[in-house]
């Protein structure tokens, strides 16, 4: 009897001495994975205009044609962040930041992050929605 | 018998349960035009002739803050401000409405339920987003667009012997054209041009 208590109480002990152990993140934490490889290529879209102002404009358009709130914007980084309610539900919100940037090879870089309550949207059909949008905002920025 | 009646209403509650999972409106259509985005962009949206672009902005700063809003942001490159007010959101409908429940509920306070008190609206926060852009390369027309939208706060309750706590937030653009109006005609009174709709 008294060796099984005491057999016990040693395992307990080990229970409790590897509950103090802190788990050690793995090596590949930061390490980008395949999902999100593809998740930036669903997001990211390069358009044919060389002035930035014009494609950040252009931008804020098709996000307000969207039904968004441009809550914040960044000229000198090329940033425009904006956010949506989810109508008719009043308490969920869709948020989007984009960003624009210029390549060395006149072309610009737009990249859309979507999130809905918080969590990331990895649809690709709804960043293909944007970019159809956003196409046409820019082809009228250009007339 | 009895167990098959309750393996059938056993699925239906977690079937009602997995259906209450299925979000309303899919993120997909968020990013989609929709049938009302052209009325609400000729409801927003307002043209003016001048080459004169941060003057339209900051005539919608002083507008917005003749009715009592603060700006919160602003970007002259893009022509773009935001401002915000925040007001109490008190309605006296909610309260009567308040009164009515708790009046018939407080009949079960016999049997020793509590009454039933419903949250009212307290406090909100009008926001409103400007942008404005030039419309042809020589930027001698500019076309303003404005968003108003607001978050509303509501009081605490009670239903039952559950308490509801207080803060719950509810969202909304607002979609009133007469405030779009008198905004519009506001501004185009700050700086002596006469704007034109879509």
């Amino acid at each position: 009897m008294r060796q099984t208590i005491r057999g016990c109480v040693a395992i307990a002990m080990l229970v409790f001495v590897e509950g103090c152990v802190a788990p050690q993140p793995s090596q590949d934490l930061l390490a980008p994975t395949e999902a999100q490889m593809k998740i930036r290529s669903v997001q990211t879209r390069t358009f044919e205009v060389k002035d930035r102002q014009i494609a950040m404009r252009a931008v804020i358009a098709a996000l307000q044609d969207l039904g968004f709130i441009i809550e914040r914007a960044n000229e000198a980084l090329g940033l425009v962040s904006a956010a949506r309610f989810a109508e008719p539900n009043y308490y969920d919100v869709v948020g989007v930041t984009v960003t624009v940037r210029p390549q060395a090879d006149g072309h610009m870089m737009i990249r859309a992050n979507a999130i809905y309550n918080n969590k990331p949207i990895e649809d690709p059909k709804v960043y293909q929605n944007f970019f159809a949008t956003l196409e046409r905002s820019l082809f009228v920025a250009k007339d | 018998m009895m167990r098959r009646w309750l393996t059938a209403v056993g699925c239906m509650i977690v079937g009602c349960q997995l259906m209450a999972c299925v979000a309303h409106t899919q993120p997909q259509e968020f990013f989609q035009l929709t049938a009302e985005s052209s009325s609400n962009r000729a409801m927003q949206t307002r043209m003016f002739e001048t080459k004169d672009e941060a003057e339209l902005l900051s005539a919608s700063a002083t507008v917005l803050q003749d009715i009592g809003f603060q700006v919160e942001e602003s970007v002259r490159e893009v022509g773009f401000l935001r401002a915000a007010k925040e007001r109490s959101a008190r309605e006296y409908g909610q309260d009567i409405n308040r009164f009515l429940v708790l009046l018939f509920s407080s009949g079960a306070s016999i049997v020793g339920v509590p009454p039933i008190v419903i949250p009212v609206d307290l406090h909100q926060k009008i926001a409103a987003s400007v942008v404005i852009r030039p419309l042809n390369s020589e930027s001698t027309r500019q076309e303003v667009r404005v968003a108003f939208y607001r978050v509303v706060w509501k009081g605490a309750g009670a239903a039952g012997r559950q308490q509801i706590p207080p803060g719950e937030q509810r969202m909304e653009m607002l979609r009133d054209p007469v405030m779009y109006q008198a905004f519009f005609s506001k501004l185009s009174k700050a700086v002596f041009l006469e704007p034109f709709a879509l």
